[in-house]
C-alpha cells in the first residue's frame, strides 16, 4: 500500500474518531456544570429538596401564573362569580332569570402553565360560568352555537323531557332557549349531552347550577369549587386535574378567608376518565351536605369522595389564622394540579401576615395583587341578588 | 501517437468554464426553489394541522438531589417545553438553555427531587401543545463521575469483560496447532461461526438502542446499514493492502529480518520454508498471521462497541453488574481468543509477546469503551462504533472463508462437512453463553 494512501486512510480514521468524541463531548453535561450568573431559581417549594439556581427557563406549574389574555379561566375571578341573570317578574308574580351561553368549539387557550389546549366552552372559560337561581324561579337559558358542531346543554334537576338537552342538538350558527323552573333547591351541573358525550365532556363544555332554597342558607362566605382534569394528549387519561380550571392556581394565589367566619363551598366532580375524585380539607373539618338537597348535614369529616357529576355543599370555619392546604387524596391528582392553599386572616391582627414566609413565591407576580384585591371584596350570602 | 491520444482524452476532459456552467446549472435552479418554497406566503403547501412534536428523552442521568433528563427536539418544527415530571407526577424544574427548541436542537431538564437508589423512574416532558413524552429507567444509580476510582472501576471491568477472556483463548493456541488439517477446518469455521453470532448481535444490539433511543429523525436504523457496510469494504481493502505489501515485502528474502515491528513481519523459520517455495506459497504462510492480525483488530472495534454499550448500561442505571453477569461475558468473550489463534494454527510459531499484543488489540478497546460509555455516553456514537464493530466482524469472517477456500483447495467450502458444523458449532456456543448475559 503506498504511503500516502494511508496517510488518507488514517487521516479519515482519526477524524471519525475525533468527530464521534467531539458528538459525545457537545452533548455531555451534569448537574455541577451550574453556572450561577442568573438569579432564576427551581425546587424551594419542598422542604430538604435543594435550590437550584438556572442559567435557562423554569418549568415550575406550582408557581407560575398564565397570562390572562390566554387563560382558560380565572380562578379567582370564578371562585366567587355567581350569575343570577336578568331578573324580571312574570305577571303570576314568579321571578324570570334570563342566561344566554354561547358554546364555542375553536378556541386554544392555556389550561395549565405553558400547555395550549383546544378548549370547548360555554361564554369561553371552563369552567362555565355559574348560575344561580332560588327554587321556583322560571329560568330561561339561550344557548348559541357559535361552534363547527352541534351542542346542547343538559341540565341536571326537574324539568320537562323536550328541555333535557339530550335528543335535539343545537347546529352549528343556530339557537335555542331552555326554559324550566329552578328546582328543587340543592347544587347541580349542566354540560353538553352531544355524543360523543365524553369527547364533549372533557373539552369542557360543563358548568354548575346552583339553587337555592327559598328560605335561603346562613349568611357565609361562598365560593364554587369545580374539579375536573384535562387530557390533553388523548390517550384517555388526564395530564392534569384541577379544581376551578387550573392545576395548581390556589397554591400560588390562596384562597383569603377570615378566622372563624363560615365558608360555604359548592362543590362539583366533573373529572372524566378517573372513577373517583375527591376534597380534603387540612386542619378542619366541614358539614357535608349531599346534593345540598337537604338543609340538615350528612355528615361531618374532613373528606369526601364522588364520582362524576356527584356534587354537595361544604360548611366550615377555621378556627385558627394561617395557611391551610386542600386538595385531592388521591394523591395522584394533587401532585397532577389538583391542590390549593387557604388563606385564613385573623382579622383582629395583622401578626398573621408577618408570620407566613410561603407568600414569598405568591408575590412573585403582577397577577397576584389584583387577585388579591379581589378577594377582598367577599360576595354576601346566597340568595337573591 | 499514444502521446497524442492522451492529451485529447484530456482536452475531452478538461474542466471548462462550459463545464462549470453545466455543473452549476441544476444547483441554480434547485435554489431558487429552496427559495421560492422559503418564502411562498404559505399558499403553497399549508396543511392546517400543526405538525405533530416530539421530543426525544436521550439519557436520564441521577445526581445529589436532582434528576437531569437530556432532551431533544425530534420533531418537524419548534417546540416549546412546558413542564416536567417524574413518574407522571408534576415537578418543579429549569431547563437549559431554553424551554424553545429549535429542530433537533437539545437541552437539559433539570428537575431538584430526592431520589431512591435502585428504584424504577420514569421521567416526563410535555410540550405546549399538551403532548408528553417518557423515558423510563429501570433502576437508579448515581451517574458515574469521571473520578479516578471510577475510572479504575471500569477498567477493571473491562478487563474482565474484554482483556482477561481474549487471553484465556489465546492459551488454546498450541492446542489448534496440533490439529489434523480436518479438526483445524472445524475450528476455523467455528471461528467464522463466533464471529457471524458477534457481528448479528452488533447489529441487533445497535438497532435496540437507535430504536429505543434515538430518534426516527436521526434515520438511525439505515445509518447502522451504512456504517457496517463501509467499515466492511474499507477493512477488505486495508487488509488486502496489508496483505500485498506483506507479500511484495517477503519477495527480497534476506535483506529485512529486523526494523519491523509488523504482524506480518516474516521471521527466519518462514525464510526457510520460502526458500524453496513459489509466491503464492509465500503468500499463503503470510496471510494467516496477517488474518489473525485483522481479526484482533475487528475484535478490537466490536469490543470497544461492547465497552460502550456495558458502560452506557451503567450510567443509565439498565443493569447492575454483578459478578453472575461478569462470569457471563468472560464466557462469552474467551472465544474471542480463539477466534485469533485459529488462522495462524499452521504457520510458524509465534512468540507469546505478539500474541500478547493481539490480545491486547482485541481485548483493550473494552476498557476505553467503558470509560467513554461511561462518562461522555452518547447513544449516536455507541450506535456507530458498534456497526463500525459489526462491519470489522464481518470482514473477518470473510478473510477466514476466503482462507479456508483457499487451503481447501478443490473440495470447496461446503462439501466438507467439519466445517459445516463447525460454523453452526460456533454459533450454538455463542447462544449458550450469551444466555449468561
Amino acid at each position: 500500500m503506498s504511503y500516502p494512501r494511508i496517510v488518507v486512510l488514517f487521516g479519515i480514521a482519526i477524524s471519525i474518531v475525533f468527530f464521534a468524541i467531539s458528538t459525545m463531548l457537545y452533548s455531555r453535561s451534569s448537574l455541577s456544570d451550574q453556572n450561577s450568573s442568573k438569579l432564576d431559581t427551581v425546587g424551594g417549594h419542598t422542604p430538604g429538596y435543594p435550590i437550584l439556581k438556572t442559567t435557562g427557563d423554569i418549568l415550575d406549574p406550582t408557581s407560575f401564573v398564565i397570562n390572562p389574555k390566554n387563560a382558560v379561566v380565572d380562578p379567582m375571578k370564578y371562585l366567587r362569580e355567581f350569575n343570577y341573570g336578568r331578573v324580571s317578574t312574570s305577571s303570576n308574580g314568579t321571578v324570570i332569570r334570563d342566561f344566554t351561553l354561547i358554546a364555542s368549539d375553536q378556541q386554544t387557550k392555556e389550561v395549565s402553565p405553558g400547555v395550549f389546549y383546544n378548549v370547548w366552552t360555554y361564554n369561553g372559560t371552563i369552567p362555565g360560568p355559574t348560575i344561580r337561581a332560588t327554587e321556583g324561579d322560571l329560568i330561561r337559558i339561550t344557548l348559541i352555537n357559535k361552534g363547527t358542531k352541534f351542542h346542547s346543554i343538559h341540565f341536571h334537576g326537574i324539568h320537562p323531557s323536550e328541555m333535557d338537552g339530550v335528543f335535539e342538538g343545537i347546529a352549528p350558527g343556530g339557537r335555542f332557549t331552555y326554559q324550566f323552573t329552578a328546582e328543587p333547591f340543592g347544587v347541580f351541573l349542566y354540560h353538553c349531552h352531544m355524543q360523543p358525550l365524553e369527547e364533549h365532556i372533557t373539552h369542557g363544555l360543563y358548568g354548575v347550577y346552583i339553587v337555592d332554597p327559598k328560605q335561603g342558607r346562613p349568611q357565609a362566605d361562598e365560593m364554587v369549587m369545580l374539579m375536573n382534569g384535562y387530557d390533553t394528549d388523548f390517550d384517555t387519561e388526564n395530564n392534569f386535574y384541577t379544581v376551578n380550571g387550573i392545576p395548581f392556581y390556589y397554591m400560588h394565589h390562596p384562597i383569603q378567608i377570615e378566622k372563624n367566619r363560615l365558608i360555604r363551598i359548592y362543590l362539583v366532580n366533573m373529572l372524566e376518565f378517573d372513577p373517583l375524585n375527591n376534597f380534603h380539607l387540612h386542619a378542619n373539618l366541614f358539614n357535608f351536605y349531599k346534593t345540598g338537597t337537604k338543609l340538615i348535614p350528612d355528615e361531618y369529616t374532613d373528606i369526601v369522595t364522588m364520582n362524576q357529576a356527584e356534587r354537595g355543599i361544604l360548611e366550615f370555619s377555621y378556627k385558627y389564622p394561617g395557611m391551610y392546604m386542600f386538595h385531592a387524596h388521591k394523591t395522584e391528582f394533587a401532585e397532577k394540579g389538583w391542590t390549593g392553599l387557604f388563606f385564613v386572616k385573623d382579622n383582629t391582627s395583622e401578626s398573621v401576615n408577618q408570620n407566613l414566609n410561603v407568600t414569598s413565591t405568591m408575590n412573585n407576580t403582577i397577577y397576584s395583587k389584583s387577585n388579591f384585591s379581589n378577594a377582598t371584596n367577599i360576595v354576601p350570602t346566597g340568595g337573591l341578588k | 501517437m499514444m502521446e497524442r491520444e492522451e492529451t485529447n482524452i484530456a482536452n475531452t476532459y478538461r474542466i471548462s468554464k462550459r463545464t462549470i456552467l453545466f455543473g452549476v446549472v441544476p444547483i441554480i435552479v434547485i435554489g431558487a426553489m429552496i427559495i421560492l418554497l422559503l418564502n411562498s406566503p404559505g399558499i403553497l403547501f399549508q396543511n392546517s394541522v400543526k405538525p405533530l412534536p416530539k421530543i426525544s428523552i436521550e439519557k436520564v442521568e441521577f445526581s445529589d438531589g436532582g434528576i437531569v433528563a437530556f432532551i431533544r427536539n425530534t420533531g418537524p418544527s419548534n417546540t416549546t417545553i412546558a413542564q416536567a415530571d417524574v413518574n407522571d407526577r408534576i415537578h418543579p424544574a429549569a431547563i437549559e438553555p431554553s424551554r424553545i427548541l429549535t429542530r433537533l436542537a437539545d437541552a437539559k431538564v433539570i428537575i431538584p427531587f430526592v431520589w431512591n437508589i435502585g428504584e424504577p423512574y420514569k421521567i416526563g416532558i410535555t410540550t405546549d401543545d399538551g403532548t408528553r413524552f417518557e423515558k423510563k429507567v429501570d433502576s437508579a444509580a448515581p451517574a458515574p463521575r469521571p473520578t479516578v476510582g471510577q475510572a479504575s472501576t471500569f477498567a477493571i471491568i473491562g478487563t474482565y469483560v474484554g482483556v482477561i477472556p481474549v487471553m484465556m483463548g489465546l492459551i488454546w493456541y498450541p492446542f489448534i496447532r496440533r490439529l489434523s488439517p480436518n479438526k483445524y477446518n472445524f475450528f476455523l469455521s467455528l471461528t467464522a461461526g463466533l464471529l457471524v453470532f458477534l457481528g448479528i448481535d452488533a447489529l441487533l444490539e445497535s438497532n435496540e438502542i437507535a430504536v429505543s433511543t434515538l430518534a426516527p429523525a436521526f434515520n438511525a436504523q439505515i445509518l447502522i446499514i451504512m456504517v457496517a457496510i463501509v467499515s466492511l469494504i474499507t477493512l477488505l481493502y486495508v487488509s488486502q493492502r496489508l496483505i500485498q505489501r506483506a507479500s511484495k515485502r517477503s519477495k527480497p528474502k534476506i535483506e529485512y529480518k529486523s526494523g519491523y515491528s509488523s504482524h506480518s513481519e516474516p521471521d527466519s523459520q518462514l525464510s526457510d520454508i520460502r526458500s524453496s517455495s513459489t509466491s503464492s506459497q509465500q503468500q499463503l504462510l503470510i496471510k494467516p498471521i496477517a488474518i489473525s492480525m485483522m481479526i484482533a483488530i475487528g475484535i478490537g472495534l466490536h469490543n470497544f462497541g461492547e465497552g460502550l454499550a456495558i458502560g452506557a448500561a451503567v450510567l443509565l442505571g439498565e443493569v447492575a453488574l454483578s459478578s453472575f453477569l461478569i462470569l457471563g461475558f468472560t464466557l462469552h468473550n474467551t472465544t474471542e481468543g480463539l477466534a485469533i489463534v485459529a488462522p495462524m494454527a499452521k504457520s510458524r510459531r509465534i512468540p507469546v509477546t505478539k500474541l500478547m499484543i493481539m490480545g491486547l488489540i482485541a481485548g483493550g478497546p473494552t476498557i476505553i469503551g467503558a470509560w467513554v460509555g461511561g462518562f461522555l455516553y452518547s447513544p449516536i456514537a455507541t450506535v456507530i462504533f458498534l456497526s463500525i464493530g459489526a462491519g470489522a466482524i464481518f470482514q473477518v469472517v470473510y478473510s477466514i472463508a476466503a482462507w479456508m477456500y483457499h487451503t481447501n483447495g478443490s473440495r470447496g467450502l461446503l462439501n466438507n462437512h467439519w466445517i459445516i458444523i463447525g460454523f453452526a458449532f460456533g454459533m450454538l456456543i455463542m447462544y449458550l453463553t450469551g444466555l449468561l448475559v
